[in-house]
This record gives C-alpha cells, sequence and structure tokens, in this order.
C-alpha cells in the first residue's frame, strides 16, 4: 500500500544570524506514515523528534530533503517546497497537529475552541458544537467546563481540548507531539482508547509519546531518532 | 481559492525622488531616507497576493512601512510606482490606473478601512449611528428606517449597545471607537477589509474582543483582510500569512507560525527573539 507520507533525507538545521552559529536538529530522516496506522518517533531529549513534526507542518522550513504527502485527490504534495496557499489548504482539510501547548482567543468557549476546524470547513455552529461535546465527553472533559474559555483549565484538561480539536475534522494525517505528558493513567487510557478508534477508521499518525508503554500499546512502527552529535540515524525496527 | 487583491512592484517615496533613491535606502543601510536627495522611501517593489477569506499580516517596526501599502491600497496615498490589480466577483480593476470616481466607489463600496486613530476614521461630530449611515447613503439604502435598522445590526453584531447609537463617538471608550469604525466599514459587506493596527493602545481584555470580532467577520462574512501591526501576539492570533517589513522592503514572508517559529531573516529573527 502507499504510505500517506513519504519524509526523504529530511534534514533541519537553524541558522542563528546574531550569533553566526548553526545549530543542527535533525539529520538524514527518512520515514513513511500509512493509513490506518501510527508511526512513533523516538530518541532522545534533543535528537529533533519535534522539529521533523514540525517540518511536516511546515512550521519549520526544512533545510534538506522532501517531505511527501499524498493529497485526497492522489497527488503528491511536497511539504517542504509547496506553496503558502497550497499548505493553508492541507492543513484546513487534511493535516492536523496536536501540540502541547494550547493556543487560542481568551473568550472563545471550549465547544467552539475543539469545534473551530469545522466552522473553517463551513460546518454550522450547532453541528460543530454537537461533535465537540461528544469528543470532550469521549475524553472525559467534565461537561461543566464545556462552555468556559480554556485558558483556564488545568494542563490535562488543556491537553484534551487540543487533542479533540486535532481529531474533530478527522484529517488524513494527524501529527502528535506528546499529547499524553500531563495526563493521569485513566485518563491516558481514554486518550489511547480514542487514538486507536481513529485509528481503525483510517486516520494516519505519526506521534512523539513521552511514555515508552504508549508506544508499545499504540504503534505500528517505531522510527528512532539518534542525537545529531551521534551521527547518522539509527535503523528503523519494526515492533 | 480566488485571488482578490495582487499587487506588484508598489512603491511610495515622499519628496523629489532620485536615481540613487532605492539604490541608498533599505535593510542593508539600515535607512529609508536617501541621502542624495533626502526623499522618504516609505516603501519600495512590494508584491503580494491576498485570497478570498484569507488575513494577511504585516508586520514590521514603526518607519517601515507597513500603513503606507494599506493606504495606497485604499487611496489614501498615491503611490510612486507600481500596479495593483482588484478582482471583485467578475470585475478586474486596475486600481491606481481607473479615474477617480471609480477609485472613490470602490473605496466605499468595496473596500472597508480601520485606522489606529478612530478620528481618521469617524466623523466625531455625528452620532455613532449617523457615521454608520454616512456609510450606508452612499451604498443602495435611501430609506430612512432601513438605514437605521441597519446601523443597528451593525453596531450590536460589533457589541456596541444600542442606547449609545445616538452619541458621538467622542464619548465612547478606546475599544468601543473601533468597535464602531469595524461596523462602519462594514456597513457596504466589503469584500476586503484593511486593518492599521487597531488593537494598539488598546489594553489586553478589550484587544481580546476585538480580535474575536474580526475572527468572527472573516468565519461568517468570509472577509478577506489585511491587519497590520507590530504586536506578534496579534500576527499568531489572526493571520495565517505575514510578510515582514524593514525600511520599506519585504524582508521575509511566509507562513505565520513559520515566520514566528523559525524565521530565517536576520532582522526577522531579532523582531521575534526581542518579543519572546
Amino acid at each position: 500500500m502507499n504510505p500517506i507520507l513519504k519524509v526523504e533525507r529530511l534534514s533541519k538545521h537553524f541558522l542563528l544570524h546574531m550569533r553566526g552559529v548553526r545549530v543542527p536538529s535533525c539529520d538524514g530522516v527518512n520515514l513513511e506514515v500509512h493509513s490506518g496506522r501510527l508511526t512513533a518517533l523516538t530518541g532522545p531529549t534533543g535528537s529533533g523528534k519535534s522539529s521533523v513534526l514540525k517540518c511536516i507542518y511546515r512550521t519549520y522550513l526544512p533545510s534538506a530533503g522532501q517531505i511527501l504527502f499524498r493529497n485526497g485527490n492522489e497527488d503528491i504534495v511536497d511539504m517542504a517546497s509547496a506553496s503558502e496557499h497550497t499548505v493553508l489548504e492541507l492543513r484546513r482539510r487534511d493535516i492536523a497537529f496536536v501540540t502541547q501547548f494550547l493556543h487560542c482567543l481568551p473568550r472563545k468557549s471550549a465547544l467552539d475552541v475543539v469545534a473551530a476546524p469545522l466552522y473553517d470547513q463551513g460546518v454550522s455552529q450547532k453541528r460543530g458544537r454537537d461533535c465537540a461535546a461528544e469528543l470532550l465527553s469521549r475524553l472525559s472533559v467534565p461537561e461543566r467546563l464545556w462552555d468556559l474559555p480554556p485558558a483556564t483549565f488545568s494542563g490535562g484538561e488543556k491537553q484534551r481540548v487540543n487533542l479533540a480539536r486535532g481529531l474533530i475534522a478527522r484529517p488524513r494525517l494527524l501529527l502528535l507531539d506528546e499529547p499524553t505528558a500531563s495526563l493521569d493513567p485513566l485518563t491516558s487510557e481514554r486518550v489511547v482508547q480514542l487514538i486507536n478508534h481513529m485509528k481503525s477508521e483510517g486516520m494516519a499518525m505519526l506521534a512523539i509519546f513521552h511514555h515508552p508503554e504508549l508506544v508499545a500499546k499504540l504503534a505500528d512502527n517505531v522510527i528512532k531518532l539518534a542525537s545529531p552529535s551521534d551521527g547518522n540515524l539509527a535503523p528503523e525496527a519494526s515492533l | 481559492m480566488k485571488k482578490i487583491l495582487e499587487i506588484r512592484g508598489l512603491s511610495k517615496v515622499h519628496g523629489h525622488k532620485c536615481p540613487l533613491c532605492c539604490d541608498f535606502t533599505g535593510p542593508k543601510h539600515d535607512t529609508n531616507i536617501c541621502r542624495h536627495c533626502n526623499s522618504i522611501v516609505a516603501i519600495h517593489d512590494i508584491s503580494l497576493d491576498l485570497y478570498e477569506g484569507e488575513i494577511l499580516g504585516i508586520m514590521g517596526e514603526s518607519g517601515s512601512g507597513k500603513s503606507s501599502i494599506v493606504k495606497t491600497i485604499f487611496f489614501d496615498e498615491i503611490p510612486t510606482d507600481g500596479d495593483a490589480l482588484f478582482f471583485d466577483n467578475n470585475e478586474q480593476y486596475s486600481l491606481f490606473t481607473i479615474n477617480a470616481a471609480r477609485q472613490r466607489w470602490l473605496r466605499n463600496h468595496r473596500f472597508g478601512m480601520v485606522y489606529q486613530s478612530p478620528h481618521l476614521g469617524l466623523n466625531f461630530s455625528i452620532s455613532a449611528g449617523g457615521n454608520i449611515a454616512e456609510r450606508l447613503l452612499m451604498s443602495d439604502l435611501f430609506h430612512y428606517g432601513d438605514i437605521r435598522k441597519r446601523a443597528l445590526e451593525l453596531l450590536s453584531r460589533t457589541e456596541v449597545p444600542s442606547e449609545r447609537m445616538d452619541q458621538s463617538p467622542g464619548k465612547f471608550s478606546g475599544g468601543m471607537q473601533q468597535r464602531v469604525q469595524i461596523a462602519k466599514a462594514l456597513a457596504t459587506r466589503p469584500p476586503l477589509l484593511l486593518l492599521d493596527e487597531v488593537t494598539s493602545g488598546l489594553d489586553l481584555s478589550v484587544q481580546a474582543r476585538i480580535l474575536d470580532l474580526i475572527l468572527e467577520i472573516q468565519r461568517d462574512l468570509g472577509t478577506a483582510m489585511i491587519v497590520v501591526t507590530h504586536d506578534l501576539g496579534v500576527v499568531r492570533l489572526l493571520t495565517g500569512r505575514t510578510i515582514v517589513l524593514k525600511n520599506g522592503r519585504i524582508v521575509e514572508h511566509g507562513l505565520t507560525d513559520q515566520v514566528l517559529e523559525d524565521p530565517q531573516d536576520a532582522y526577522t529573527q531579532q523582531l521575534v527573539a526581542s518579543a519572546l
């Protein structure tokens, strides 16, 4: 089966003009992500795991390599060189990114924050909120919080709001950066169930997990990144 | 997605303009004043595209030429050079070559502008409702009752209490004055809205309300906007794409999160580093 995402020889370094230095982040990364499967990125702190995700989402401009994404029309788009509008369109329809941090407007209710990607696609507020409510309840976010702005929520609650927002529009590719970092074991289990459910519906995922046991539970294959100083990328291992 | 605005090679020079103006100003020389003729090169060779329903950010420090771009688009200033095409339904307008009457028509019907200073956008000698009525009269509404009803709708959408409709905006708080300006700009349902530092100088809670309103307008009406600001937080919350200006030149452009998290140009790196 063709992968939905194929990353080839991806490298990222930062050129800091003020200091006149080049900071390497990741080097020569190769990976594939398939529909209905979860690929986990592992490696020590500083090995560039988050940078790989950010390059794929084009929050970072890759320094070298290709990021080939297969869109809904089966066309291949190189995220490294695609136009800004192409990337924005893919972000609206196909690719979502769940980070550890939630950026949102201060006055919006949790329901509206979660439903925002649906509003962007022209879904009505009523339907958007219904979908948001369903996801929030599946993630055990207490109903009394739904109408409040997430700025006041606890870390774990914010994280689930963030995850719900990433999932709601059913992207074809979901990038997850430590989505369970501040969750208790029970809530973490709910997240695992939901991720498994989305996988069974065909969503492709590329994820970084804080806990090795989550990798064992959820990942279909694992890509291990070495720290940049260690030289080359460690070989791919299959579970 | 359809293109709504295409700007190519836009320049504005205040002063005599000598042949050396453009070569001896800009980021490389760290000035926009020509040392040969003392002309001020406000902007030089600006090209940008804007698509339907998108919000484009223009950021940079004071004097970098941000406002000059929107002012030339809104015909507040006459450019020295450059072309701008505005695509409206099936029509296409070359903004700087059409006659003054046509420019006025576009300004009154198809463009909206919200200035940093409410004094520029509002007439303080008439009521808030009157300010909106003034713009509505230029469109297709002539009946007093209809105009009043529509003005009320616009003010309520921008959260200005209806009982204050007949007061002068001079009596309003800064945040409310900005919301009246937005209501006025929206009166003719323009497909293009230009926002020049609309939240500068307002306190944070008031800022949040206005940013919220701007996003609602984009979502509900699909209005394309150019947002000029020096506030990176505003850029992050509102815009999908951003251009960075220094000394009247574009030094970087890209997706907003990329410009803020992985700036490529030395100046942008400095700007982002000093803000966070």
